[in-house]
């Protein structure tokens, strides 16, 4: 069965004033793709991934995804970010709100907005809030959260905001999530918790674009790995033939110093 | 001396001129304030805005104008400016000037809660937009509902000193013949030119009154912080 093209990247390129960041990228994900990027630090890795949902607005080049392009500014990006997961390095989860309402915020507010789909489900604001937490709840528990939704994110430790940070993702029912270091800020004992609940998303089927120092996980559990040096795709394979049998000299001495 | 006073305040009931006179100080710097933290806060978000477009652009100068305007001149002239010149020419007559000054200290205030709100939304982190955005929540929502509630919860006491400020500010309005706190006080002297008890008292009504404050803020803070650690 051939698979569906969930995201299409076409000779991306950003720059900031006259440093040019990335220099031509181009990415196929497919669903399922679990898709981990490495590469040393300033290479353009994460910008790359802040360019697939715009929030870093792209200087050129095509993100095609649900049949338009991201890169053009009169799409209406909000749209599509819906369908696009993004976890950060540092959380991010609302600090002025408790996790449930993390959760719960996006699905709520954006459902209340679109009064002809709720008219035409013939649902009430008040249905839509208590399917959002219901939601929430059995996705809180199914990583063992659900004694903590009403906990505001300073009450909770690093790998638990980032879990939270994951389901608050995966809340919008996303065609592709993308985790920016999602492990780089955590104490070393919660880095496991947290490549769990991604290890358990990946096998569910779940399309995933990982930025990582996790040599480990992109190993186990990606199914491609691309190495992006100097704002160019650099390298890209299986996870076997990546690490067993690397091509370029600058990647055979990245992994060197990493492994 | 203080048998004076007393004839005045209660015999004479001058009590009830002084109470009229607190209310229509508290009124005006209530509404003033209110006024002030809404167009504060439109103005801190117009301002803080990204720049890539020419709208906000030219928002923003405006913005900064109205805030020159109203930092650059003194109060009593700007509430002289809105009673003696803004009225006139706009053709409305007022029974009393209350309304007038509650506008006039609004617009004033929120050229100064402008700066304060601009600051306190500086003060939140830019992973809170991004997040916010990045769950296709519009600028305008995530402003609302995540970056403001933050952005107050890090100025609440600054803005307290606002409150302050504007409500012992508002013994001005005289000059428009709105009888205040200050006014009312005033008249229990006038009768014999004895001011000492009257102006004595005043202080200490505002006095009160800004202690009042400060312990509210301090309330609120410590319940704001409770409620997220």
């Amino acid at each position: 069965m051939e698979k569906q093209l969930v995201l299409s990247v076409k000779n991306l390129t950003k720059q900031f004033g006259d440093n040019q960041v990335l220099k031509g990228i181009d990415l196929d994900v497919y669903e399922g793709d679990v898709v981990a990027i490495i590469g040393p630090s300033g290479c353009g890795k994460s910008t790359f991934l802040r360019c697939i949902n715009c929030l870093e607005d792209p200087s050129g080049g095509s993100i095609m995804f649900d049949g338009e392009d991201l890169a053009d500014m009169k799409v209406d990006i909000n749209i599509h970010r819906q369908k696009i997961g993004m976890v950060f390095q540092q959380f991010n989860l609302f600090n002025n709100l408790c996790v449930l309402d993390n959760i719960t915020l996006a699905p709520v507010t954006i459902a209340k907005k679109n009064k002809k789909a709720l008219r035409a489900q013939g649902k009430t604001v008040a249905d839509v809030k208590a399917e959002a937490e219901k939601r929430a709840m059995e996705l809180l528990k199914a990583i063992g959260l659900e004694d903590k939704a009403a906990a505001y994110p300073s009450q909770i430790s690093g790998g638990q905001k980032q879990r939270v940070a994951i389901v608050r993702a995966l809340a919008m029912n996303p065609k592709v999530i993308l985790f920016d270091e999602p492990t780089s800020a955590l104490d070393p004992e919660m880095v496991g918790e947290v490549l769990d609940v991604m290890k358990e998303l990946a096998k569910q089927g779940m399309t995933m674009v990982v930025v990582t120092h996790e040599m480990g996980f992109a190993r186990e559990v990606s199914n491609r790995v691309i190495f992006i040096d100097d704002g160019v795709i650099a390298e890209e394979n299986t996870p076997a033939e990546f690490f067993g049998n690397p091509q370029s000299e600058r990647l055979k001495s990245f992994l060197a110093k990493v492994l | 001396m203080w048998n004076e006073f007393i004839k005045q305040f209660i015999t004479l009931k001058g009590y009830e001129n002084v109470l009229n006179g607190l209310w229509i100080t508290v009124q005006i710097a209530v509404g003033g304030l209110l006024i002030g933290i809404l167009i504060g806060t439109i103005i801190a978000v117009v301002r803080v805005m990204p720049k890539y477009k020419r709208l906000p652009r030219i928002l923003d100068k405006i913005c900064v104008c109205y805030i020159e305007l109203f930092r650059g001149t003194p109060m009593v002239v700007q509430l002289l400016i809105g009673y003696w010149v803004l009225l006139p020419a706009l053709g409305i007559t007022v029974d009393s000037g209350v309304p007038v000054a509650i506008i006039m200290f609004g617009l004033n205030s929120g050229a100064y809660v402008s700066e304060i709100m601009r600051s306190g939304i500086q003060s939140v982190d830019p992973g809170q937009m991004e997040a916010g955005r990045a769950v296709g929540l519009t600028y305008a929502t995530t402003m609302l509902k995540i970056v403001v509630p933050q952005a107050v919860k890090n100025i609440l006491p600054t803005l307290g000193n606002e409150f302050i400020v504007l409500i012992k500010e508002t013994s001005i309005v005289s000059f428009i013949a709105v009888t205040d706190l200050y006014k009312s006080f005033k008249q229990l002297g006038d009768p014999t030119y004895d001011y000492t008890m009257p102006y004595l008292m005043l202080a200490l009504t505002y006095l009160i009154m800004v202690l009042l404050i400060s312990w509210g803020v301090r309330a609120l803070e410590a319940k704001m912080k409770k409620s997220e650690r």
